[in-house]
Protein backbone atom coordinates (compact mmCIF):
# COMPACT_ATOMS: atom_id res chain seq x y z
CA UNK A 1 0.00 0.00 0.00
CA UNK A 2 1.26 3.45 -1.17
CA UNK A 3 1.27 6.52 1.28
CA UNK A 4 -1.95 8.08 0.32
CA UNK A 5 -2.30 12.04 0.24
CA UNK A 6 -4.52 12.67 4.03
CA UNK A 7 -6.19 15.95 1.87
CA UNK A 8 -7.54 14.39 -0.47
CA UNK A 9 -8.89 11.45 1.35
CA UNK A 10 -12.50 11.29 2.91
CA UNK A 11 -13.07 11.91 6.38
CA UNK A 12 -15.92 10.33 6.93
CA UNK A 13 -17.26 6.55 6.10
CA UNK A 14 -20.49 5.60 6.24
CA UNK A 15 -19.99 2.10 6.29
CA UNK A 16 -17.10 2.20 8.56
CA UNK A 17 -18.48 -0.51 10.71
CA UNK A 18 -18.72 -3.17 7.69
CA UNK A 19 -15.20 -2.16 6.45
CA UNK A 20 -14.30 -2.72 9.94
CA UNK A 21 -15.44 -6.43 9.31
CA UNK A 22 -13.56 -6.70 5.69
CA UNK A 23 -10.76 -5.46 7.19
CA UNK A 24 -10.73 -7.94 9.74
CA UNK A 25 -11.20 -10.55 7.10
CA UNK A 26 -8.44 -9.56 4.67
CA UNK A 27 -5.76 -9.66 7.62
CA UNK A 28 -7.34 -12.61 9.31
CA UNK A 29 -6.72 -14.24 5.77
CA UNK A 30 -10.27 -15.34 5.55
CA UNK A 31 -11.53 -12.91 2.32
CA UNK A 32 -11.40 -13.83 -1.18
CA UNK A 33 -9.17 -12.24 -3.49
CA UNK A 34 -11.68 -9.77 -5.09
CA UNK A 35 -13.03 -8.68 -1.84
CA UNK A 36 -8.90 -7.93 -0.83
CA UNK A 37 -8.01 -6.23 -3.96
CA UNK A 38 -11.06 -4.23 -4.18
CA UNK A 39 -10.99 -2.92 -0.24
CA UNK A 40 -7.44 -2.38 -0.18
CA UNK A 41 -6.66 -0.94 -3.55
CA UNK A 42 -10.06 1.15 -4.33
CA UNK A 43 -11.49 2.06 -0.54
CA UNK A 44 -8.35 2.10 1.77
CA UNK A 45 -6.50 4.70 -0.39
CA UNK A 46 -9.81 7.14 -0.27
CA UNK A 47 -10.59 7.21 3.28
CA UNK A 48 -9.06 8.46 6.16
CA UNK A 49 -11.03 6.40 9.20
CA UNK A 50 -10.70 3.35 7.39
CA UNK A 51 -6.82 3.68 6.32
CA UNK A 52 -6.31 4.64 10.16
CA UNK A 53 -8.56 1.10 11.13
CA UNK A 54 -6.33 -0.81 9.13
CA UNK A 55 -3.28 0.54 11.12
CA UNK A 56 -4.56 0.16 14.02
CA UNK A 57 -5.36 -3.68 13.28
CA UNK A 58 -2.19 -4.69 12.39
CA UNK A 59 -0.51 -2.64 15.50
CA UNK A 60 -2.63 -4.09 17.48
CA UNK A 61 -1.76 -7.73 16.48
CA UNK A 62 1.91 -7.04 16.42
CA UNK A 63 1.45 -5.89 19.86
CA UNK A 64 -0.40 -9.17 21.09
CA UNK A 65 2.34 -11.16 18.80
CA UNK A 66 5.43 -9.70 20.55
CA UNK A 67 3.64 -9.55 24.43
CA UNK A 68 1.55 -12.11 24.87
CA UNK A 69 3.20 -15.26 24.18
CA UNK A 70 4.87 -17.17 26.82
CA UNK A 71 7.11 -20.14 26.51
CA UNK A 72 6.76 -23.27 28.44
CA UNK A 73 9.10 -23.24 31.51
CA UNK A 74 11.56 -25.70 30.57
CA UNK A 75 11.06 -27.96 33.65
CA UNK A 76 7.54 -28.08 32.77
CA UNK A 77 8.54 -29.55 29.30
CA UNK A 78 11.00 -32.19 30.63
CA UNK A 79 8.61 -33.41 32.99
CA UNK A 80 5.99 -33.78 30.35
CA UNK A 81 8.36 -35.89 28.29
CA UNK A 82 9.48 -38.16 31.57
CA UNK A 83 5.83 -38.90 32.16
CA UNK A 84 4.73 -39.69 28.87
CA UNK A 85 8.31 -41.72 28.65
CA UNK A 86 7.58 -43.78 31.59
CA UNK A 87 4.22 -44.62 30.17
CA UNK A 88 5.29 -45.86 27.52
CA UNK A 89 7.79 -48.37 29.53
CA UNK A 90 4.61 -49.59 31.34
CA UNK B 1 -16.74 -36.57 23.08
CA UNK B 2 -13.70 -34.65 23.78
CA UNK B 3 -11.70 -36.62 20.48
CA UNK B 4 -12.71 -36.53 17.32
CA UNK B 5 -15.25 -39.14 17.97
CA UNK B 6 -15.93 -40.24 13.91
CA UNK B 7 -12.41 -40.28 13.04
CA UNK B 8 -10.95 -43.84 12.79
CA UNK B 9 -8.90 -45.20 15.19
CA UNK B 10 -5.29 -45.85 14.19
CA UNK B 11 -3.34 -48.68 15.35
CA UNK B 12 0.34 -47.23 15.94
CA UNK B 13 3.19 -49.52 16.89
CA UNK B 14 5.12 -48.04 20.19
CA UNK B 15 7.74 -46.56 17.73
CA UNK B 16 5.04 -44.62 15.91
CA UNK B 17 3.49 -43.60 18.87
CA UNK B 18 6.75 -41.71 19.87
CA UNK B 19 7.50 -40.49 16.58
CA UNK B 20 3.81 -38.08 16.75
CA UNK B 21 3.98 -37.83 20.23
CA UNK B 22 7.60 -36.01 19.68
CA UNK B 23 7.56 -34.90 16.25
CA UNK B 24 4.16 -33.68 15.97
CA UNK B 25 3.12 -33.23 19.90
CA UNK B 26 5.67 -31.69 21.71
CA UNK B 27 7.00 -28.86 19.01
CA UNK B 28 3.68 -27.23 19.99
CA UNK B 29 4.17 -27.08 23.61
CA UNK B 30 4.93 -23.29 24.16
CA UNK B 31 1.43 -22.30 22.69
CA UNK B 32 -0.24 -24.61 24.37
CA UNK B 33 1.17 -23.38 27.60
CA UNK B 34 0.55 -20.03 26.66
CA UNK B 35 -3.24 -21.12 25.76
CA UNK B 36 -3.28 -22.40 29.29
CA UNK B 37 -2.17 -19.54 31.18
CA UNK B 38 -4.16 -17.52 29.49
CA UNK B 39 -7.47 -19.27 30.04
CA UNK B 40 -7.07 -20.07 33.88
CA UNK B 41 -4.51 -16.94 34.28
CA UNK B 42 -2.80 -18.75 36.78
CA UNK B 43 1.10 -20.26 36.78
CA UNK B 44 0.29 -23.41 38.65
CA UNK B 45 -3.47 -24.48 36.81
CA UNK B 46 -1.76 -23.90 33.75
CA UNK B 47 0.80 -26.10 34.65
CA UNK B 48 -1.46 -28.94 35.30
CA UNK B 49 -3.86 -28.07 32.67
CA UNK B 50 -0.60 -28.29 30.25
CA UNK B 51 0.65 -32.27 31.76
CA UNK B 52 -3.00 -33.43 31.88
CA UNK B 53 -4.09 -32.35 28.13
CA UNK B 54 -0.70 -33.83 27.06
CA UNK B 55 -0.87 -37.06 29.39
CA UNK B 56 -4.49 -37.57 27.51
CA UNK B 57 -3.10 -36.75 24.06
CA UNK B 58 -0.41 -39.54 24.57
CA UNK B 59 -3.35 -41.89 25.84
CA UNK B 60 -5.78 -41.06 23.24
CA UNK B 61 -3.06 -40.89 20.47
CA UNK B 62 -4.98 -43.76 18.36
CA UNK B 63 -7.80 -40.89 18.41
CA UNK B 64 -5.00 -38.70 16.47
CA UNK B 65 -4.57 -39.31 12.43
CA UNK B 66 -1.11 -38.48 11.40
CA UNK B 67 -0.85 -35.87 9.11
CA UNK B 68 -3.72 -33.75 10.29
CA UNK B 69 -3.61 -30.63 11.69
CA UNK B 70 -2.09 -31.60 15.30
CA UNK B 71 -1.86 -28.67 16.88
CA UNK B 72 -6.02 -27.93 16.14
CA UNK B 73 -6.37 -31.47 17.60
CA UNK B 74 -4.09 -30.50 20.77
CA UNK B 75 -5.99 -27.14 21.74
CA UNK B 76 -9.36 -28.55 21.22
CA UNK B 77 -8.57 -30.98 24.15
CA UNK B 78 -6.54 -28.30 25.74
CA UNK B 79 -9.54 -26.04 25.58
CA UNK B 80 -12.45 -29.42 26.33
CA UNK B 81 -10.17 -30.24 29.64
CA UNK B 82 -10.04 -26.41 30.85
CA UNK B 83 -13.91 -26.15 30.34
CA UNK B 84 -14.43 -29.32 32.28
CA UNK B 85 -11.78 -29.37 35.14
CA UNK B 86 -10.90 -26.14 35.39
CA UNK B 87 -13.66 -23.30 34.55
CA UNK B 88 -15.46 -24.76 37.42
CA UNK B 89 -12.95 -24.37 40.52
CA UNK B 90 -11.43 -21.21 38.78
CA UNK B 91 -10.45 -18.19 40.97
CA UNK B 92 -12.28 -16.28 38.73
CA UNK B 93 -15.76 -14.66 39.99
CA UNK B 94 -18.67 -16.29 38.23
CA UNK B 95 -19.54 -14.70 35.62
CA UNK B 96 -22.65 -13.23 33.64
CA UNK B 97 -24.09 -16.14 31.73
CA UNK B 98 -22.42 -16.09 28.09
CA UNK B 99 -25.11 -16.33 26.02
CA UNK B 100 -26.30 -13.03 27.58
CA UNK B 101 -23.16 -11.40 27.47
CA UNK B 102 -23.06 -12.41 23.41
CA UNK B 103 -26.07 -11.32 23.00
CA UNK B 104 -25.62 -8.01 24.40
CA UNK B 105 -22.57 -7.28 22.28
CA UNK B 106 -24.18 -8.87 18.79
CA UNK B 107 -26.64 -6.08 19.49
CA UNK B 108 -26.21 -3.09 16.72
CA UNK B 109 -26.73 -0.65 19.24
CA UNK B 110 -23.23 -1.62 20.95
CA UNK B 111 -21.58 -1.29 17.59
CA UNK B 112 -22.89 2.25 17.20
CA UNK B 113 -21.76 2.85 21.00
CA UNK B 114 -18.04 1.05 20.55
CA UNK B 115 -16.09 3.33 18.67
CA UNK B 116 -12.86 3.02 20.26
CA UNK B 117 -11.21 5.86 19.45
CA UNK B 118 -7.20 4.55 19.99
CA UNK B 119 -4.13 5.88 17.97
CA UNK B 120 -1.11 4.04 16.26
CA UNK B 121 1.01 6.15 18.46
CA UNK B 122 -0.56 5.44 21.72
CA UNK B 123 -0.13 1.59 21.30
CA UNK B 124 3.70 2.15 20.34
CA UNK B 125 3.90 3.09 23.79
CA UNK B 126 2.50 0.30 25.31
CA UNK B 127 5.66 -1.17 26.34
CA UNK B 128 4.68 -2.85 29.48
CA UNK B 129 1.74 -4.88 30.44
CA UNK B 130 -1.05 -2.91 28.70
CA UNK B 131 -1.81 -5.15 26.04
CA UNK B 132 -1.35 -8.89 28.10
CA UNK B 133 -3.29 -6.93 30.73
CA UNK B 134 -6.27 -5.98 28.48
CA UNK B 135 -6.53 -9.24 26.98
CA UNK B 136 -6.58 -11.31 30.16
CA UNK B 137 -9.04 -8.60 31.34
CA UNK B 138 -11.74 -10.06 28.56
CA UNK B 139 -14.44 -12.78 29.20
CA UNK B 140 -12.80 -16.26 28.62
CA UNK B 141 -14.84 -16.46 25.69
CA UNK B 142 -13.54 -13.63 23.86
CA UNK B 143 -9.96 -14.06 25.00
CA UNK B 144 -9.85 -17.42 23.35
CA UNK B 145 -10.61 -16.15 20.52
CA UNK B 146 -8.41 -13.56 20.32
CA UNK B 147 -5.85 -16.55 21.60
CA UNK B 148 -6.58 -18.80 18.72
CA UNK B 149 -6.91 -15.95 15.92
CA UNK B 150 -4.14 -13.32 16.72
CA UNK B 151 -1.54 -15.22 18.59
CA UNK B 152 -1.92 -18.63 17.15
CA UNK B 153 -3.03 -18.04 13.51
CA UNK B 154 -5.68 -20.59 13.24
CA UNK B 155 -8.35 -20.16 10.65
CA UNK B 156 -11.74 -19.67 11.26
CA UNK B 157 -12.62 -23.26 10.35
CA UNK B 158 -9.97 -24.32 12.82
CA UNK B 159 -11.36 -22.44 15.14
CA UNK B 160 -15.14 -23.43 14.60
CA UNK B 161 -13.80 -27.07 15.19
CA UNK B 162 -11.73 -26.24 18.47
CA UNK B 163 -14.16 -24.58 19.81
CA UNK B 164 -17.22 -26.55 18.68
CA UNK B 165 -19.28 -23.45 17.08
CA UNK B 166 -20.34 -22.25 13.87
CA UNK B 167 -17.78 -20.62 11.86
CA UNK B 168 -20.70 -16.96 11.93
CA UNK B 169 -20.17 -17.41 15.73
CA UNK B 170 -16.24 -17.73 15.44
CA UNK B 171 -16.72 -14.79 12.97
CA UNK B 172 -18.84 -11.98 15.23
CA UNK B 173 -17.27 -13.15 18.35
CA UNK B 174 -13.79 -12.31 17.33
CA UNK B 175 -15.40 -8.75 16.08
CA UNK B 176 -16.69 -8.21 19.27
CA UNK B 177 -13.37 -9.28 21.06
CA UNK B 178 -11.47 -7.00 19.19
CA UNK B 179 -13.69 -4.44 19.98
CA UNK B 180 -13.59 -5.41 23.85
CA UNK B 181 -9.79 -5.01 23.62
CA UNK B 182 -9.34 -1.89 21.92
CA UNK B 183 -12.09 -0.22 24.37
CA UNK B 184 -10.01 -1.37 27.02
CA UNK B 185 -6.52 -0.05 25.07
CA UNK B 186 -8.10 3.18 24.89
CA UNK B 187 -8.95 3.38 28.53
CA UNK B 188 -4.88 2.39 29.26
CA UNK B 189 -4.53 4.81 26.51
CA UNK B 190 -6.49 7.80 28.20
CA UNK B 191 -4.44 7.06 31.63
CA UNK B 192 -1.19 7.49 29.65
CA UNK B 193 -2.12 10.62 28.83
CA UNK B 194 -2.87 10.41 25.48
CA UNK B 195 -6.32 12.04 24.06
CA UNK B 196 -8.92 10.35 22.11
CA UNK B 197 -9.06 10.80 18.51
Amino acid sequence: MSNPDPSKMKQDCPEKNECLKMLQLILDGEATSEQKDHFLKNHLEECMPCYKNYHLEVAIRQLLKTKCCQDAPQELVDDIKTKVINNLAR
Amino acid sequence: MELEENSPKQNYTEAEKQTIFHGEFMPHINSMYNFAYRLTLDADDAKDLLQDTYLKAYRFIESFQKGTNAKAWLFRILKNSFINDYRKKSKEPSKVDYQEVESYYNSEEVDRQITPDLRVEALKDMIGDEISNALNALDVDFRTVIILCDLEGFKYEEMAKILDIPIGTVRSRLHRARNLLKEKLSEYAKQMGYKTA
